[in-house]
């Protein structure tokens, strides 16, 4: 059970000259689970690529059973023996289960009956729940990934990376997955899995190795750990002590009611959601993926067209609304802060200051003819300093920021147009420990200063450290209401799950 | 990033520099000024038009359709003029083409969201048809003596610069004033760099997509209508010419990347001296014009080649590394 079948010696990766790991060694035993920890930024990603062959090494060397292997793609990867199961999925989504799983290695005279025999033998093989005949876009979540896995074990994988591989899934499936893991590892796979939740990682694991600014910390089997302890190595310091540490005692009452939704509609996404959000307090809506918290909120704020043929109400103030796009509801004062930063957060080719401004200018419209270049200064200093903004000026591009100082922009961008309701979709996704707690303390600000603020999180102990009330998605409508004061982390986790 | 832009647009002008030089050393008759004058008039019609390219290259489309509102509606004030009409029905006629031409162009793109290649390849292509179809009774529309008034378009000079290129650059200064001081301008870079996030941050990403078609139409007409003066005619057959890839070869060698946000009327211009400079000194060299052509696509792929290496498409890739 001891000879390693990959070993990382003294392995070392630089993007532009800043390393993203150093000097780390790693040894994974055959037929083991390994876990990689860490925090966001902590390398964990990178290590695991360079293995696939995603990226190459700066400095160091990598062994696959001994001999000294530099995999430059995934493909040759693959062919060492090597496979990734990322977490965006890489499958063809209008192909069947069968045609994923021969893709790349189909025969000169593609025969789909034989594939699907092939197929269906080899699932049954593995005992995975799978129609070789389904379409892969129609399949769950975990049944994507199943296919994914059993398209490794058939290239004979002896090794499979898993990227946060369970970060899509129910807790149902999350058990069936690690199923799965086990059963894999009884088949001698060696398996290495990135994950941020802990208790995944000292359940399944082996052996957990725990990574910190691109460093090694600490290798050990997994039972010498509990959750403190990994904690401790993530971070270095006593995490629990700081952040998610002490539950609410106060809460602060409902101020007016500001946004009212009413038996709204949209697609299978949002069914029939009720809810109401109130100035002067944090609403916080937890569910788990595909609750339709996110589409609920989109809709409100214009940036989803509302279906004219399902209907429902939202009411801001009182008044019906219904956006088409974001600009009104920017106008009627809603900030939508997205969840995804890179996609429709910032501007990568603008400086922090002419990103924040180009908020102003969207929300003054017609009163700002010219742009003023010492306005958008101005007016990103004064939110740089606000925010603490971590740059060495306001000149710099948004693109060279690190997450939290990314988010912060985005912050700002809205904050400038000075809304009434703020909708924070997964705040700290991507975020470094250090700037959470800042976000978080801007949150509670906002609040404080009689905004209404909705936060949207998948992270519980996110949504239980900030919310005064408690809103539990789940199927696309909000199942129930909590007080800060009385939830617990059961109590929750019971109403989002059926 | 700015270094790199900086670089880019530093090696361009180094290119024309150095080609400018060559040839003004080695072609007998290059730097003479005649030459240096039709140089500059054959170039200040494509810097026009390379100005109009740019606004709808910034937010990341293409008009295909910029030769055809070049040559249809001044073309149609000419004839209409030698008809019989007044110059200045003809001229409202023309101008109400180019809005409604932009404006479907524009609706097409913005709100139909047909990819704006195919959008302008097909209405370019319904434009030039109408024209000859609907509006010349020849392929070449003389300028008519009773618009003469208007010749001052494209004829003649201020302190001996030839009129076309004094146009150039008053259009050239109000597409760099509009683009850097307007609100308008920075929505447009804003939608360029990111629509989705613009979208979010409450620009309203439609109307200035149709915004954007309607000045790349009017900047076209403007163009031919300089052109029609300049050279007293419009040769209609001008759209079955290979000028739209001078144009695009305008922007894109200049600098201003096809993935949108970047760069500005200094690219249009820089662009437009190494491309003029390229054609005067291939035309001086007796280059056919297949040979010529072969040239500018060869130019057109290393330029689309290095943009897509400078200016990477794909918008994960010029992220920082997911570390």
């Amino acid at each position: 059970m001891s000879t390693a079948i990959l070993e990382l010696r003294k392995s070392t990766k630089k993007y532009a000259g800043v390393p993203a790991i150093e000097d780390v060694d790693f040894t994974l035993i055959k037929g083991e689970i390994h876990a990689i920890v860490g925090e966001n930024g902590a390398g964990k990603s990178t290590l695991t690529k360079i293995m696939a062959g995603v990226v190459a090494l700066t400095s160091g060397e990598m062994l696959i059973e001994g001999k000294p292997v530099n995999p430059r793609t995934p493909n040759e990867a693959r062919e060492l023996g090597v496979a990734m199961v990322f977490q965006e999925n890489s499958l063809v989504p209008s192909m069947t289960v069968a045609q994923n799983l021969f893709l790349g290695q189909e025969k000169y005279f593609n025969r789909l009956r034989g594939i699907y025999i092939a197929a269906q033998q080899f699932l049954q093989s593995l005992n995975f729940d799978v129609a070789p005949t389904a379409t892969v876009s129609l399949l769950g979540a975990a049944k994507k990934q199943m296919v994914e896995i059993a398209r490794a074990v058939l290239h004979n994988a002896k090794v499979i990376i898993f990227d946060e591989p369970t970060a899509s899934l129910t807790p149902e499936e999350k058990k069936y997955f690690f199923d799965l893991v086990i059963e894999l590892k009884k088949r001698g796979v060696s398996i290495i899995f990135i994950s941020h939740a802990l208790e995944e990682a000292l359940f399944i694991a082996d052996r957990i190795t725990v990574l910190r600014d691109g460093k090694h910390v600490v290798t050990d089997d997994a039972a010498k750990f509990d959750r403190a302890r990994v904690v401790q190595a993530m971070v270095g310091r006593d995490l629990s002590q700081t952040l998610y540490g002490q539950r609410k005692t106060t809460v602060r009452p409902a101020g007016k009611r500001v946004l009212s939704v009413q038996n709204l509609r949209m697609a299978s996404m949002v069914k029939n959601n009720s809810l109401s959000v109130f100035a002067g307090q944090i609403t916080g809506v937890f569910g788990l993926v595909g609750a339709g918290r996110t589409e609920t909120f989109k809709v409100v704020a214009g940036v989803i067209k509302r279906d004219f043929f399902h209907g429902g109400e939202v009411l801001l103030h009182d008044k019906p609304v219904r956006y088409l796009v974001p600009a009104p509801a920017i106008r009627d004062g809603i900030a939508y802060i997205t969840e995804e930063r890179k996609l429709e957060g910032f501007f990568e080719t603008m400086s922090i200051s002419r990103n924040i401004y180009m908020g102003l200018l969207a929300k003054l419209r017609g009163k700002r003819k010219l742009v003023s270049n010492r306005e958008a200064s101005s007016v990103g200093e004064k939110w740089i300093k606000a925010l603490n903004i971590r740059a060495i000026s306001g000149d710099a591009k948004a693109v060279e920021l690190s997450g939290g100082n990314q988010q912060k922009v985005v912050i700002a961008k809205s904050l400038v147009q000075e809304p009434d309701l703020l909708i924070f979709d997964e705040p700290t996704r991507g975020v470094d420990v250090g700037a959470i707690t800042e976000i978080h303390r801007l949150i509670n600000d906002l609040a404080d200063s009689g905004k209404a603020v909705v936060v949207i999180s998948s992270y519980l102990p996110e949504v239980m450290a900030l919310s005064d009330r408690l809103l539990v998605c789940r199927q696309g409508k909000v199942v129930e209401e909590f007080s800060a004061l009385e939830a617990t982390e059961e109590k929750i986790m019971y109403a989002a799950i059926h | 990033m700015r270094k790199q832009r900086v670089t880019q647009q530093a090696i361009v002008f180094a290119i024309f520099v150095v080609l400018f030089a060559i040839f003004a050393l080695f072609l007998p008759g290059f730097f003479s000024a005649p030459n240096m004058l039709a140089l500059l008039q054959n170039v200040a019609f494509l810097g026009i038009l390379g100005l109009g390219m740019a606004l709808v290259v910034i937010s990341r489309g293409i008009d295909i359709s910029m030769i055809a509102a070049l040559a249809v509606p001044p073309g149609l004030v000419l004839q209409m003029v030698q008809n019989g009409y007044g110059p200045t029905i003809s001229v409202v006629a023309a101008f109400a083409l180019v809005i409604v031409f932009g404006l479907v162009n524009g609706w097409l793109v913005a709100y139909a969201e047909v990819p704006s290649l195919f959008t302008t390849l097909a209405s370019g292509l319904f434009l030039a048809g109408l024209g000859q179809v609907a509006f010349f009774q020849l392929d070449v529309v003389q300028w008519p003596a009773a618009l003469d008034g208007l010749g001052w378009f494209g004829r003649g000079g201020i302190l001996g610069v030839p009129m076309p290129v004094v146009m150039f650059g008053i259009a050239a200064a109000i597409v760099a004033l509009f683009l850097r001081q307007t609100r308008i301008g920075a929505y447009i870079y804003a939608l360029g760099d990111n629509p989705f996030g613009a979208r979010t941050t409450g620009i309203p990403t439609r109307p200035i997509i149709l915004l954007q078609y309607v000045l790349a139409a009017l900047i076209a007409a403007f163009a031919g209508f300089v052109m029609a003066a300049s050279i007293n005619s419009m040769p209609t057959r001008v759209f079955n010419s290979t000028m739209i890839y001078d144009v695009i070869l305008v922007v894109v060698l200049g600098g201003i990347g096809l993935s949108g946000g970047r760069g500005g009327v200094p690219n249009v211009i820089i662009g437009t001296l190494l491309i003029g400079t390229m054609l005067n000194g291939m035309t001086i060299l007796d280059f056919s014009y297949s040979a010529q052509n072969l040239v500018k696509g060869v130019v057109l792929l290393v330029a689309i080649l290095a943009d897509s290496f400078l200016n990477p498409r794909n918008e994960e890739t010029a992220q920082q590394g997911d570390i």
